[in-house]
């Protein structure tokens, strides 16, 4: 495709849309902007470990464009540095932490609360829990799934079989709560 | 436009959208993209519910049934396609091309300048003043700004001085990091 043609309106014949772009797991951009991102080198981990065959692209394409860098240097400079500043990605310690509260004199409910770091929706884990468990289960917080009735110790193996990204030691009995 | 924009606080609600209100944003979609005619069932089927999420500075987003954004508009202004969904449809928007020095000044949220878009490496298509373009790059596929033409294509070549497209929306904003919506 000639750079002229590549700005024309309009669907383009033999394409099919919508067309599948892939973007990279660390700056969330497709993967030709990576390079502009402060953090490119962990994109490149990232790039490496998740989609080798794209990373064996960029590498060829790195030899091939060795005469670039000449170009780089000529190319004016704007005022200005233009640097992108980093998305603050919550890096608090991703772990989550069970434990137990009374309620009334002999029954209790089960708290959970860090699942959101992990990316888990906590409306869908809340439900997951509730049918489980065949109970009452609920978000009461920012970050809290409070579910009815002791279960923490099946919480342990539950919650790893379900999502296989947390690992059994990521997650923390913290006993029993006092209210 | 979504340079502080947050997915938490800028929120203020979510409605559901009756289907002749629908029928209505489909009927502008259509007449405002008419590229986009043979796809729009794609993007919004007619059978699904609509959503509209709005938010802070009078902004609406509209959502489909699984969540995923689509278009975006200020006040009563034209609607705009999510960078999400260009990417997916990338034809229906008239293109301008910058070079390479300006990527990654668009990409921290600046207007695009008449030089960036009149130097050898960049490219323009005709637009009028007002029209809503897609930012391509230069040695790049895909679109990584959507702006609004403050000067006509033909004037920008002209002045070739000061802000040629106003920056709306572009990658890793507020809007791009904004996760769909249950």
């Amino acid at each position: 495709m000639t750079e002229e043609e590549k700005l024309v309106m309009g669907p383009k014949p033999g394409v099919n849309y919508p067309l599948e772009v892939i973007y990279c797991g660390n700056c969330s951009m497709p993967l030709e902007y990576c390079e502009y991102y402060p953090e490119y080198e962990k994109c490149k981990a990232w790039l490496e470990k998740n989609l080798p065959s794209e990373f064996e692209k960029l590498k060829v394409n790195d030899t091939t464009s060795e005469g670039a860098g000449d170009e780089e240097k000529k190319r004016q400079k704007r005022g200005g540095k233009g640097i992108m500043k980093t998305k603050k990605k919550e890096e608090g310690p991703k772990q989550v932490c069970i434990s137990r509260a009374p309620r009334g004199k002999k029954k209790s409910v089960t708290v959970v609360t860090g699942l959101s770091s992990f990316g888990i929706d906590l409306k869908v884990a809340a439900k997951f829990f509730g049918q489980k468990f065949a109970c009452g289960s609920s978000v009461t917080g920012d970050d809290e799934i409070v579910i009815q009735g002791d279960v923490k110790d099946d919480l342990f193996d539950i919650i790893p079989e379900k999502w296989p990204e947390i690992d059994d030691d990521l997650i923390e009995d913290l006993g029993d709560q006092k209210r | 436009m979504f340079k502080k924009f947050d997915e938490k606080e800028s929120i203020s609600g979510i409605l559901q959208l009756k289907s002749s209100v629908q029928k209505g944003i489909r009927n502008k979609l259509i007449e405002q993209y008419p590229h986009l005619e043979g796809y729009i069932d794609n993007i919004l089927p007619k059978k699904d519910a609509i959503r509209i999420v709005k938010c802070h500075d009078h902004v609406e987003i509209v959502v489909n049934s699984t969540g995923n954004l689509l278009f975006f508009r200020q006040r009563e202004g034209p609607w705009m396609p999510t960078l999400k969904l260009l990417h997916k449809y990338p034809f229906f928007l008239p293109m301008e091309q910058v070079d390479k020095g300006a990527i990654k000044f668009v990409l921290s949220g600046a207007n695009i300048m008449c030089p960036g878009l009149t130097s050898p490496g960049a490219r323009m298509t005709e637009a009028p003043k007002g029209a809503i373009v897609a930012i391509m790059a230069e040695g790049k596929q895909h679109a990584l700004a959507i702006g609004l033409t403050s000067l006509s294509t033909e004037e920008i070549a002209k002045v070739n001085k000061g802000v040629g497209i106003e920056n709306v929306h572009y990658l890793n904003d507020g809007l791009w990091q904004m996760k769909p919506v249950k």
